[in-house]
């Protein structure tokens, strides 16, 4: 039988939910708004309620928000077309047509492109810190509204230090005041916003930090390692690492992410923050190796190394002990198979 | 001991292009293609001396066209890899790029001005896509600050470089510059940190080993010094004081000083010194392409070549500027006979 795309993102959350649907009864017969939802977690979270109202009869009516929504109608018709999903087209700092009968909204419209941060960082702070204005402000007219959750970043407690085995929620860092960062210090700043929000409107809402994801519908022309890597992969060339390798980072699949998203935004309470991410470190060594082993012929492996990078090991992990302890959440699809699936997804895609 | 791999880059062929109006000849590339990849130089960098796409009548026509120099080298190299420089704006996606890398081209060196490193987005973006080795190249890069120049690496990084060079256009650096840059770069970027330097000071060498020591691992080196204005880093000199300081490049000594004898006799019209102007240029910090065209005018105009450059220093004029020369003249010639009447 041939194996389509959506079939196997459909897999993926029937795998994720098996069972664990039931810490999602809250979602029934509600309406759930996605801001920035045509993008990668927005996406998987509209997979994900496909799921639910599919196989376990949720009856969930899911808005998906973004400036791109032509592009998802025709990129994702087999979500698109369906009566239980409407786009609405708006940017997030005009949100002239919002569903005002929403019991849930998880805000994750942001520019998640670095190339973006590099060259842009004044409108990519003002899509963070004005968007999310805009989210709060339009949350205080929301009747209904049961809880808001918020889409930060891992970056806003800046570098990890070297002795700590995962940043958690209340690690003291930040990102250094500098253009270069405008990106995790607009998050910082919204997540100030998200909780002046709270203080003076009364708003419930609640924050998620992000770590690196992995997973189709990640655009492989992005320039991180997972994405490159795979690019280089598929291409047949040799997956070109750059540094020596020995940098740590850890990847939550797809659907796993939408998993805990809804979890947090339909049981958390208003002012908690939770990172998402999986607290699993791997070298970029060892996730080119992984990549390689699912083609045939195997590519090669090159480094490109600055001696004063040598050694050098940045680690950037979640501390996922809140999650895990507070929600049950952990991660649900290892990195193994998170790989082979995206890679599998990718050469269905390039068929 | 070092015990560092050194990957060098030769644009012989591309910045020696400066030096002889981009008269390079199809026998003249092949001939030091085949002696380059004897001597096992890691990359060879072809091409017109402002890079793909830009022969024209602004900047000087180049005798060989792109796909035949490319081709041309193609053919000639088995080991060294064929680099190109691309600064977008004279070489297009479609028009230039895409055939160039059709014809084998293995390493892609976009480059701006040390201001201007979003203009490489979408050919940074593009040769990566394509699979191929991709660095960016920052000129004239001592117009700004360490930590400028750092910006502009971090946004080159972020389109997916592999690899940042800085160029020491108008041969301006002193050692402790070069190594202060590289210091931060290597430190803040996970990616290769390079130096092109130019001899208008004498300094090329030294500026390079600076580079080298501080953690630089890419290093531009033409043969004789072969490029624009008072020349390059000398590959042949270069390889040797590596050598004896401990670090690994690939390169038979005996070897790329055959490539380097024969690129005298063969490329060159006259070996690069340093003439009075050049230091003036290194001086005023100006393009060292400009010296040909600065000391053409300076003659029609009956002007001293180095208040022409000291007046473009003074302007901040950059590569690709080049018609700016001609209205400096002009103005000093003005002010020159207005002081007389």
């Amino acid at each position: 039988m041939k194996l389509h795309c959506q079939d196997i993102t459909r897999l993926d959350c029937l795998r994720v939910l098996n069972g664990r649907q039931k810490g999602l009864e809250q979602l029934r017969q509600s309406e759930l708004v996605v801001i920035g939802g045509t993008g990668f977690v927005g996406t998987w979270i509209a997979e994900m309620v496909a799921a639910l109202n599919d196989e376990y009869q949720f009856g969930i009516s899911l808005s998906l928000i973004s400036r791109s929504t032509d592009q998802f109608r025709s990129r994702l018709p087999h979500l698109a077309n369906r009566a239980d999903i409407k786009l609405i087209k708006s940017d997030v700092r005009q949100l002239g047509k919002f569903p005002m009968e929403a019991d849930w909204v998880i805000h994750a419209a942001t520019n998640p492109d670095v190339r973006t941060h590099a060259s842009n960082p004044l409108d990519t702070a003002s899509v963070i810190v004005d968007g999310t204005m805009s989210v709060v402000k339009t949350a205080e007219r929301l009747s209904r509204l049961k809880k808001l959750l918020y889409l930060s970043s891992g970056l806003v407690c800046g570098a990890q230090p070297a002795l700590v085995n995962g940043l958690a929620e209340n690690a003291p860092g930040a990102p250094p005041p500098d253009a270069s960062f405008m990106y995790p210090n607009a998050k910082r700043f919204a997540e100030t916003i998200c909780s002046a929000a709270r203080a003076q409107s009364r708003i419930p809402v609640l924050v998620a930090r992000p770590f690196s994801f992995i997973g189709p519908y990640q655009s492989l022309d992005t320039p991180w390692a997972q994405t490159t890597f795979l690019a280089d992969a598929l291409r047949g060339k040799a997956i070109r690492v750059l540094g020596d390798g020995q940098v740590v980072r850890s990847y939550l699949y797809g659907s796993d992410a939408a998993f805990w998203f809804l979890k947090i935004v339909s049981t958390g309470e208003s002012g908690d923050v939770v990172n998402v991410g999986s607290p699993v470190g791997v070298t970029l060594q060892d996730l080119a190796k992984e990549v390689a082993k699912n083609f045939n012929p195997s590519p090669e492996i090159m480094f490109n190394t600055s001696p004063r990078n040598i050694g050098k090991s940045a680690h950037l992990l979640p501390d996922t002990t809140h999650a895990k302890n507070k929600y049950e959440l952990s991660v649900f699809t290892p990195l193994e198979d998170a790989i082979k699936l995206t890679a599998q997804w990718h050469l269905i895609q390039s068929k | 001991m070092n015990d560092r791999r050194i990957i060098i880059s030769d644009p012989t062929l591309r910045d020696g292009n400066h030096a002889v109006r981009h008269e390079l000849s199809v026998e003249q590339i092949a001939a030091y293609c085949k002696a380059a990849d004897a001597a096992g130089v890691s990359i060879v960098e072809v091409g017109h001396g402002n890079g793909l796409g830009a022969s024209s009548l602004q900047l000087g026509e180049a005798r060989t066209p792109d796909h035949l120099a490319l081709s041309t080298a193609r053919a000639n190299l088995t080991k060294s890899k064929l680099g190109i420089h691309v600064i977008p704006g004279f070489a297009t996606i479609e028009r230039d790029l895409k055939p160039a890398l059709e014809l084998g081209v293995d390493v892609v060196r976009v480059a701006s001005h040390c201001t201007e490193a979003d203009i490489c987005e979408r050919h940074i973006g593009f040769a990566r896509s394509m699979g191929v080795e991709v660095w960016g190249c920052l000129m004239m890069s001592h117009m700004i600050s360490p930590a400028l120049l750092l910006e502009q690496a971090r946004k080159m990084e972020s389109y997916g470089a592999e690899g940042v060079v800085f160029m020491d256009s108008a041969g301006h650096y002193l050692p402790d510059d070069v190594r202060q840059r590289v210091e931060l770069l290597a430190s803040e970027l996970s990616i290769a940190v390079g130096f092109h330097g130019h001899n208008n000071l004498g300094l090329a060498i030294a500026n390079t080993i600076a580079a080298a020591d501080a953690g630089a691992t890419l290093l531009d080196a033409c043969a004789r010094g072969f490029g624009a204005g008072a020349g390059n880093t000398q590959i042949e000199v270069l390889v040797a004081v590596l050598e004896r300081l401990g670090y690994s490049t690939g390169i038979n000594l005996y070897k790329i000083l055959d490539a380097a004898d024969l690129a005298e006799k063969t490329l060159m019209k006259e070996v690069p010194t340093i003439k009075s102007v050049s230091v003036v240029s290194g001086m005023a910090g100006v393009f060292s392409g400009f010296m040909r065209p600065v000391t053409r005018i300076a003659q029609e105009f009956n002007l001293d070549p180095r208040d022409i450059f000291f007046e473009l220093g003074r302007r901040k004029i950059v590569a690709g500027q080049e018609d700016i020369i001609l209205e400096v003249a002009k103005d000093l010639a003005l002010r020159a006979t207005k002081g007389n009447q």
